[in-house]
């Protein structure tokens, strides 16, 4: 394994006494996908998000190519870094939900070129590169269509692109799929595989089985906020050792 | 019998299935619409005539003084007014409306109170009072409290009839607009902002180009009826002696005594001016209703959308704008 570009180290996060995530250790290699499966409420959606600090931590750190994602090192202390500084540490980590979130006042392209623009880019090649991400996704032709005239598959693939838009070193996917009618399942995972075809790095929740085994470097399991489980697809998908792992893998397969 | 038999199963025929099939469709007759529709013209014409004959409408007089300078002095004080209140009162809504969804608990307290306090004061006290306001500050200092101030203003020079007018109105406009610009922000899924984010747009980027056009919709609609209740509220600082559109058609009768058709003439102007900011929030609702499906034609639309004229099917079309 080469130098892991996400390290995540003693990640706990509370929502109230509730605690989500508790002590999470994981590395993600450079150009490697990371699986994360895990029951509903097990904690993977906040994961992701303090990934890129959507939800800050309350304890333990996330570090991507060897930055602390939202706090500064001062000593002992970790300080919250300036809103900018965040933003700047955002724009290099792409994400994608599973309600797509596109914005509904935007055109597709403009969808994909608002986060150049907010990081500099200019106008025309912000444009040139919005036309050739739609046109990776299959989507060249709906440039001028708003997202309520599109499909959720085709949504989806837009929402893809826009979190390419910004020349991310990381894609986080949140679900990416489970909102989407089966028939458009498919086109939604094609673009996922090119995508680590072309050596990005991802951390994919998913419930695709088949998606984790035939892309996924690393597979890992989340419990009641706490990592059970964590290897190659085979070993976590054939042989899982957690009871829980094997009771929902059981049930997902 | 299988399930695929019962499925092959010729489908049961009756005698006259033909006839139904070639049968013309017709519709039910309303009588109870055209009687209500001819009782109701009946009325209209009434008072149209009443209008026509009447001789102490005095229609040459209306004439006469209806693009008097004078008149069209007020008018455009009536404008100014409107515009520079719709401005500032919008503003300030704004930042009222942030406020009040902060989390920071004194800055949305503030906002709650300003917005309890203005909402509940008639705006022509309001007008009074900051008339009167040299008599309770003479001087007004800016400055941090207990500390030497750094400017310190003359009240009576500051407070004319004008500026109590456009202090007072705007005051209290903000109050509603900042109720109205909450709305609709929160109408804006969350979801919204988290993709924001996450695209690594700045907060203010966040507000401005995704969150606030988003809330457009919502705020659009409930702020035309604010403006164009404001224009008409702006014939309020007539009691202060601001020479807007009422008061200069007062003043013309005060001398000649022609009250009814100089009201009129007023009467007239506002038509005039509340038809043109309906029609401009007409285009401005179609401009923010980008991305929302498939646009209807104009008169559709205008039939359906301008405030002025009452919507021919409501029921059915409040489905359909949603
Ligand atoms: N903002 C929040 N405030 C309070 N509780 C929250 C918040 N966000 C998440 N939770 C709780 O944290 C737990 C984990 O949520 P999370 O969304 O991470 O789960 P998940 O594994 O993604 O589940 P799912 O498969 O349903 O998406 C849940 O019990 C949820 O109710
Ligand atoms: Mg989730």
């Amino acid at each position: 394994m080469s130098e892991p570009l996400v390290r995540v180290r003693g990640l706990s996060k509370r929502f109230g006494h509730h605690t989500v995530l508790d002590g999470i250790d994981l590395d993600v290699a450079r150009g490697s996908v990371a699986v994360v499966l895990g029951p509903s409420g097990s904690g993977k959606s906040t994961l992701l998000r303090t990934v890129n600090h959507l939800e800050k931590p309350d304890a333990g750190f996330v570090e991507v190519n060897g930055e602390i994602i939202g706090y500064r090192r001062d000593g002992t202390r970790l300080r919250e870094l300036s809103d900018r500084a965040i933003t700047r540490q955002r724009s290099r980590i792409g994400m994608v939900f599973q309600q797509f979130n596109l914005f509904p006042h935007k055109t597709a392209l403009e969808n994909v070129l608002e986060g150049q623009l907010a990081a500099g880019v200019r106008r025309g090649p912000a444009e040139a590169r919005g036309r050739e991400l739609l046109d990776r996704v299959g989507l060249a032709d709906k440039e001028r269509s708003y997202p309520r005239q599109m499909s959720g598959g085709q949504q989806q693939r837009v929402a893809i692109a826009r979190a390419l838009a910004v020349e991310p070193e990381l894609m986080l996917f949140d679900e990416p799929t489970s909102a989407l009618d089966p028939e458009m399942v498919g086109e939604v995972l094609g673009v996922m595989k090119d995508l680590a075809r072309t050596g990005m790095t991802m951390i994919v929740v998913t419930h695709e089985i088949g998606f984790a085994r035939e892309v996924a470097d690393q597979v890992v399991f989340l419990d009641e906020g706490r990592l059970v489980e964590a290897g190659t697809p085979d070993a976590v998908l054939t042989e899982p050792t957690h009871e829980r792992a094997r009771a929902f893998l059981s049930a997902v397969l | 019998m299988s399930v695929d038999e019962a499925v092959r199963r010729p489908l049961l025929a009756r005698d006259g299935d033909e006839e139904l099939l070639g049968a013309r469709l017709v519709a039910r007759r309303k009588p109870g619409q055209w009687i209500s529709a001819v009782l109701v013209l009946l009325v209209v014409a009434g008072i149209v005539k009443s209008l026509v004959t009447n001789p102490r409408y005095h229609w040459d007089v209306v004439g006469a003084f209806f693009l008097r300078p004078s008149i069209l002095d007020g008018l455009v004080l009536t404008l100014w007014l409107t515009a520079a209140v719709l401005v500032s009162s919008y503003l300030l809504g704004i930042v009222l409306a942030v406020m009040r969804l902060s989390a920071n608990p004194v800055l949305s307290s503030v906002s709650a109170v300003y917005i309890w306090f203005f909402r509940s004061v008639p705006p022509l006290l309001q007008l009074l009072f900051w008339f009167q306001m040299a008599s309770l500050y003479p001087q007004i200092s800016l400055g941090i409290p207990f500390l030497k101030p750094f400017v310190t203003i003359e009240t009576a020079h500051l407070f004319s009839g004008l500026l109590a007018a456009f202090v007072g109105l705007t005051f209290d406009m903000a109050a509603f607009a900042a109720e109205i610009i909450r709305g609709g922000l929160v109408s804006v899924e969350a979801g919204q902002t988290e993709a924001a984010k996450a695209l690594g747009l700045s907060k203010a980027r966040i507000f401005w180009r995704i969150v606030l056009p988003q809330a457009m919709p919502a705020i659009i609609p409930a702020s035309g009826n604010l403006l164009i209740g404001l224009l008409k509220g702006t014939s309020i600082v007539s009691v202060i002696a601001v020479q807007d559109l009422l008061y200069s058609v007062q003043l013309i009768y005060a001398q000649n005594y022609l009250v009814i058709p100089l009201l009129l003439v007023a009467t007239i102007w506002y038509l005039i001016l509340v038809t043109i900011l309906s029609t401009i929030q007409f285009f401005v609702e179609r401009h923010y209703a980008r991305g929302k499906g498939a646009r209807s034609g104009f008169w559709q639309l205008w039939r359906g959308q301008l405030p002025l004229v009452p919507r021919s099917r409501p029921r059915r079309d409040l489905e359909v704008l949603r």
